[in-house]
């Protein structure tokens, strides 16, 4: 089975080391990755925020490139997941002028989603070599995988599961609480900074009175401002995990090199140490 | 009914003190059009407060989420484009999820956000505003978006400069900037589309050159 492979642009810069993650977990899952060829930005808030007309139909693009190609997309990234979504509903509506040929037959996957089907979790768990064995951790959605319900298909938007199977196949301990799909302040960090580090350092303190080592992501955006928010003065530190880095790390075992983790800003070297996952 | 009648026909303009509004002075007009463009069911809002309730940011805004709507419906526009609201609105999405009326308040913001663009009301949250267009301008210029060359694109903008270097937001940035640089999370060269030409007609056809 192979899925055409939407990164989007942060897996470029920031987020690469989400990418490299997920070229190694995907090698020993059956399924493969086929980059969409000349793929290019979904427009994220900004534009949506210019004109509605621009967010459905920049996106266009991509699913016209992977309806070439005969495949269903695969979306790490939240927020490029959730306007891939909307263009491809807003699409069959047939009322803008779009430059390429898209009939719409390509779906689009959400990654925790799509790992979290029943065979595919059957398919990590035979993959495990080390379970990540008393890690306490919780998995944070943030808004655009879950919300709007209608446009993401989402039916427990307010509990959602799928990074908490993943991480229960991998033999961690995925704790509850209520935080899961609160916002992380997205991108108002750069113009005001004072709402991001509120919104961010909430959600750091409430998963450290959950009693969480760890926070699991797979937006790269909540993961940035997560990551940030704790080079600040007097934070706690609760490394920032993406989703796909642990079930590497589970998948290769003691292989696994802690240089896969140095671009965190939050070290997670001792937490990792610690519970003796890594040398 | 007829006293109803009545009181229409000698009511005038006079009467009205200036920092009293009537209910609907634009005629439904407004409301019409952004409910025909946005399909988010304004009308049906009975105020509930559960949209400024579930809103993250609502302290910030000077008219919450609640009271947006019942401005649409009475068709204030000028105090709707001039506020912070949608400006600082994250486009999160918990009030239209959490609407028992199904008004969908998140796309109402956003498209009185598309307005605010295409009026010359200023701002209220300039930076942001600033943000918004330059993420566009950068996807124009190379198709993908490149977060170093995006925050530099945004800070050398004359406005957002003065006001980060007020704040000292730029000495924080750039020292969070070099940070990252250390980490290898910046990709310095940017990747360049083959089909520019086609995303630059849409974004100068959406935008109307305004960027």
């Amino acid at each position: 089975m192979n899925l055409a492979f939407y990164p989007g642009c942060s897996l470029e810069g920031m987020a690469n080391d989400y990418a490299r993650s997920i070229i190694a977990v995907f090698e020993k899952l059956d399924v493969g990755l086929v980059e969409i060829d000349d793929w290019t930005c979904c427009g994220a808030t900004a534009a949506h925020s210019l004109s509605d007309a621009m967010s459905v139909v920049l996106p266009a693009k991509n699913l016209a490139a992977a309806e070439k190609m005969g495949l269903d997309i695969v979306s790490p990234c939240a927020n490029c997941f959730n306007r891939l979504t909307y263009s491809r509903k807003m699409l069959s509506k047939n009322i803008y002028d779009v430059p390429w040929n898209v009939t719409g037959k390509s779906k689009v996957h959400d990654m925790t989603r799509f790992l979290a089907q029943p065979d595919m979790i059957s398919q990590i768990k035979d993959n495990v070599l080390m379970p990540l064995k008393g890690l306490n951790l919780v998995s944070y959605y943030g808004c655009q995988m879950v919300r709007p319900p209608r446009i993401t298909g989402f039916t427990d938007y307010e509990n959602p599961r799928t990074m908490d199977h993943i991480a229960e196949a991998l033999g961690a301990n995925a704790l509850d609480w209520s935080y899961k799909a609160t916002c992380c302040g997205a991108s108002i960090g750069l113009g005001r900074r004072d709402i991001q580090l509120t919104l961010s350092a909430r959600l750091i303190q409430k998963a450290r009175q959950t009693g969480a080592e760890a926070i699991i992501v797979s937006c790269p955006l909540c993961q940035a401002n997560l990551d940030m928010v704790q080079t600040e003065k007097g934070s706690q530190k609760v490394p920032i995990f993406y989703f796909t880095e642990l079930m590497r790390l589970a998948f290769e075992g003691k292989a696994c090199s802690i240089k896969n983790f140095r671009m965190h800003l939050t070290d997670p070297g001792p937490l990792l140490r610690k519970k003796a996952l890594i040398d | 009914m007829e006293q109803v009648t009545e009181k229409k026909d000698t009511y005038t303009p006079k009467e009205i003190s200036a920092t009293r509004r009537i209910i609907g002075d634009r005629g439904e007009y407004f409301l019409r059009s952004v409910e025909g463009e946005t399909m988010a069911n304004i009308s049906a809002c009975y105020q509930c407060e559960r949209c400024t309730n579930a809103c993250p940011v609502s302290i910030y805004m000077n008219i919450n989420p609640h009271q947006v709507i019942r401005y649409v419906q009475l068709g204030w526009r000028e105090e709707l484009l001039r506020s912070t609201t949608i400006w600082v609105c994250l486009s999160c999405e918990m009030c239209t999820t959490y609407c028992p009326n199904d008004v969908d308040v998140a796309k109402t913001v956003n498209h009185l956000r598309n307005m605010a663009f295409r009026s010359t009301v200023p701002p209220a949250e300039k930076v942001l505003a600033v943000f918004h267009e330059t993420f566009v301008k950068e996807l124009q210029r190379f198709g993908r978006v490149n977060e170093f060359w995006l925050v530099g694109s945004l800070n050398s903008h004359p406005d957002v400069l003065k006001e980060k270097i007020k704040t000292g937001a730029l000495k924080e940035e750039l020292f969070l900037g070099l940070e990252l640089l250390k980490k290898g999370k910046l990709k310095l060269i940017p990747h360049r589309s083959k089909e520019m030409k086609k995303i630059r007609d849409i974004c100068l056809k959406e935008t109307r050159g305004t960027i």
